[in-house]
């Protein structure tokens, strides 16, 4: 009994100490940001990396969720013979929630597994620390192009998801189950409103939860033990610590724009 | 060299297609060119009852969006609501005896203000104040107010309790809010059957800056809607008194009918056989005595 | 103690270790160590696997800081530098690392440019020949634009070592240069080490292994054991200076100064044949 408590009062301090030494990596990027101008370059090649290579598997399941989402509210909705208003609840359900938490949990797969594995790599073949030895500081020149492409892909990538979400919705409840095409982007563009639903929901949350993802990741990846079990671990945990912090930011976000 | 600039070329239509996308999410599927705020006036007017009219829905003249509505507040002591409206500028000539009325876009759709224009040869300017209101029509007063109460009001000023009797009190429960032409000034703060009289006994928090409530007012329980929660409605009488704490709303009307009008327009059809749409009817599932 | 050592520039040391003490782990990985590495030559330092070889590299360039003792490096107490300064200091180090470090996004020409690019604003014309002479000087102008991945060990090495001379350094640390090479590669780096000490009079610092080749190469030998300097001299007279180290570590022998046995405890107790008897 006495052990278990122990052991829980353990995981609970080690996370908080995670959580602390992730704060002060943190400061540390914020620190490096000014003197990684000169790493523009760097950082362009990373926002392709993370960015637009994310985009194939961002826009498909943007569609797919789109294309669902319509498939059942059109279903629900034509109990209350409201099929009219499908395209306004798939614009809303997915500028509001789905767009951003989606895209988030998606980039943290995609992208945020990719930063901590490579630059666990990069540690385990001595290639930080070679870039300490040619006076490079590892941080500006690794950690902050990596932390600076997630914070500005996650954006893009959201408004795509979102995008494609609308043409999913837009295909199967339009052409498909025959809603009226003037009925429901009229609905859709009655309901939604740019400030509430596209720069708070999708923009807002979107920046946060990139910044989060790519500080996650690129933590993960600087402080793992530089051998290959250590790589693998991290990378395990920075899509379990994203994914976490993604939700639960997304309440708090949400409670906070609402 | 090529290795790095494909890269930046790539990079750099990734950008313009996200951007693209935020500019399409932003003006073909939202309301922007709607919220778009270009020189403006206001002018105000005052309805009984402004159902679940809400601030920026639109105004309309025949139909076109002219303007929307900036605040909708209850003037302590006064049992109306003060609606100011929004006009763009380019409407500049809307006569000073048009009328306004509360419509509902549809069964289920959003309240807007229509404006009917009068025939005066004067205009309406900035300040200016409507004097013809037509509130939430009669059948939409029944059907009503379909989606989501507007927010209880806010207790930070103390609140003072009144009690009713209801024979049935439908699905009302603690927390449901009280309005008075259709904005609300309090909450239900309790509901308990009285052992005594068999009815239920309804505890009334209303705002104290709402101080001038007449003592014969009536309380009603009525629904927001065909699917939304139910709310008590206060109709002010006409006593030169007003309500104090701990006062007793003598006159209620129960939640039944109204359901069962609503039952009888839209589940069962016209002709339905139990129509006893004046009583306290049995067809309705949750609570209730009878 | 700066300006008395910047005033004698003909000082013989470039890198000067004093009473250096660091504990790692709770162990003791150098006591008290002093050691000088002469200008212009080609030291080794050696002694048995997990001495902190590789740690006193470290040291010299920073990367760590010992608990004791200073660490001096052409007249700065390394120990002491802001991290600008040692960032300038380092700029005048090459760092040849164990598995080469090539940076695996880039070719091998954009590996070798990588220190200038960094550091200097020069045009892309003198880039390209600082960059192509480099590799000429290894042998691998023709990989250029060969990626890291694509490359032997050997081969990998050799950029990793005209990466470290881009900027004609003062002073080449090489970390374990000969490990998982074949005689061909093994020669060619020695050869270079060599070449690079005579023609350009860089200062070498060598950590390795391989006696054989050590003796080719070095002018001087430092073996280090239980966090001492246990032997020195040059290659002809130091496996005969009789210590018992020396001669185990020179001679290969498996029991010595140092252990074959992990320390553990009893043998026959932990087998279970003397119960009781402790």
């Amino acid at each position: 009994m006495s052990t278990q408590l122990e052991r829980g009062e353990n995981v609970v301090i080690g996370s908080l100490a995670q959580i602390g030494r992730c704060g002060l990596f943190l400061l540390r990027i914020l620190a490096a940001i000014p003197s990684s101008l000169r790493y523009a370059r760097e950082t362009v090649r990373q926002l392709w990396f993370v960015g637009a290579m994310s985009l194939t598997i961002i826009m498909t399941c943007g569609l797919f969720i789109g294309m669902v989402l319509s498939l059942q509210l059109y279903h629900v909705l034509s109990i209350f013979g409201g099929t009219s208003a499908t395209g306004s609840v798939v614009a809303l359900a997915v500028y509001r929630e789905l767009g951003p938490v989606v895209t988030a949990l998606l980039f943290a797969g995609r992208a945020g597994t990719s930063i901590t594995a490579e630059i666990g790599l990069m540690r385990a073949t001595d290639q930080i620390a070679a870039m300490e030895m040619m006076a490079v500081d590892p941080i500006a020149y690794v950690a902050v192009p990596r932390f600076l492409a997630g914070l500005v892909a996650m954006p893009l990538l959201c408004c795509v998801f979102c995008g494609m979400s609308i043409f999913g919705g837009q295909l199967v409840a339009v052409d498909w189950l025959g809603v009226d095409n003037g009925t429901f982007w009229s609905n859709m563009t009655a309901n939604v409103d740019v400030w509430d639903d596209v720069i708070n929901g999708v923009i807002w949350k979107s920046l946060v939860f990139g910044a989060v993802i790519a500080l996650i990741a690129v933590f993960q990846g600087y402080t793992t033990p530089p051998t290959s079990e250590g790589v693998a671990y991290a990378t395990t945990r920075t899509v379990v610590a994203s994914s976490i912090a993604i939700l639960a930011l997304d309440f708090v976000l949400t409670a906070f724009l609402m | 060299m090529s290795q790095r600039k494909s890269y930046a070329v790539g990079t750099g239509l990734f950008i313009v297609f996200g951007f693209a996308a935020l500019a399409y999410l932003a003006t073909q599927t939202t309301s922007v060119v709607n919220s778009h705020q270009g020189a403006s006036y206001v002018i105000d007017a005052q309805f009984v009852n402004v159902g679940q009219l809400k601030e920026r829905a639109p105004v309309k003249v025949a139909g076109v969006r002219v303007g929307q509505v900036q605040s909708i507040s209850l003037e302590p002591g006064k049992d109306v609501a003060d609606v100011k409206l929004s006009i763009d500028k380019k409407f500049g000539q809307i006569p000073t005896d048009s009328t306004a009325v509360i419509y509902t876009s549809g069964l289920l759709g959003d309240q807007y203000v229509g404006l009917q224009f009068g025939s005066a040869k004067n205009y309406l300017a900035n300040g200016g104040h409507l004097v013809l209101t037509r509130s939430t029509q009669p059948l939409e007063e029944m059907l009503g107010k379909f989606f989501g109460a507007g927010g209880v009001a806010d207790a930070i000023g103390g609140s003072y309790k009144v009690t009713a009797h209801f024979t049935n009190v439908g699905a009302l429960s603690e927390g449901a809010p009280v309005k008075m032409a259709g904005v609300a000034i309090g909450s239900v703060a309790d509901v308990k059957a009285d052992p005594v009289k068999l009815d239920a006994t309804v505890t009334l928090a209303i705002d104290s800056k709402y101080n001038q409530i007449p003592d014969d007012s009536a309380a009603a329980v009525f629904t927001s809607g065909l699917i939304g929660s139910q709310y008590v409605a206060i109709q002010p009488g006409g006593s030169p008194n007003s309500l104090k704490d701990g006062d007793q709303l003598v006159l209620t009307q129960s939640a039944m009918q109204l359901e069962d009008l609503i039952g009888k327009f839209l589940v069962n059809g016209s002709s339905s056989g139990n129509s006893n749409a004046g009583g306290n009817g049995s067809s309705n599932p949750p609570a209730g005595k009878h | 103690m700066t300006e008395t050592v910047q005033a004698q520039p003909e000082d013989r040391a470039l890198v000067r270790i004093r009473g250096l003490t660091t504990v790692l782990n709770g162990k003791t990985v150098f006591d008290k160590l002093d050691l000088d590495i002469p200008r212009g030559k080609v030291t080794a330092i050696m002694g048995p696997s997990g001495t902190g070889k590789t740690t006193l590299l470290k040291h010299i360039t920073g990367q760590m800081r010992g608990a004791a003792g200073e660490v001096w490096v052409d007249g700065f107490n390394v120990s002491k530098l802001s991290r600008y300064a040692l960032f300038e200091l380092r700029e005048r180090i090459g760092y040849l690392f164990q598995n080469s470090a090539l940076l695996t996004d880039f070719d091998v020409f954009e590996n070798v440019a990588f220190p200038l690019r960094q550091h200097t604003k020069l045009p892309e014309v003198l880039i390209r020949n600082i960059v192509l002479t480099k590799l000429q000087a290894v042998g691998l102008r023709g990989a250029a634009s060969l990626m890291p991945a694509e490359l032997s060990g050997g081969m990998a090495r050799r950029v990793a070592l005209a990466r470290a001379i881009v900027f004609d350094p003062m002073l080449i640390l090489y970390d374990e240069p000969f490990v998982g090479l074949d005689p061909i590669a093994l020669n060619q780096v020695l050869k270079l080490i060599r070449t690079l000490n005579e023609t350009l009079g860089i200062t070498s610092v060598l950590v390795a292994h391989e006696l054989e080749a050590i003796k080719q190469v070095a002018d001087h030998i430092y073996l280090i054991a239980n966090g001492k300097v246990v032997a020195q001299g040059d290659p002809k007279t130091i496996d005969h200076d009789g210590s018992p180290w020396t001669r185990q570590f020179f001679g290969g022998d498996a029991d010595g100064p140092v252990p074959f046995q992990y320390p553990a405890g009893d043998y026959a107790q932990a087998l279970g044949f003397k119960q009781g008897a402790a």
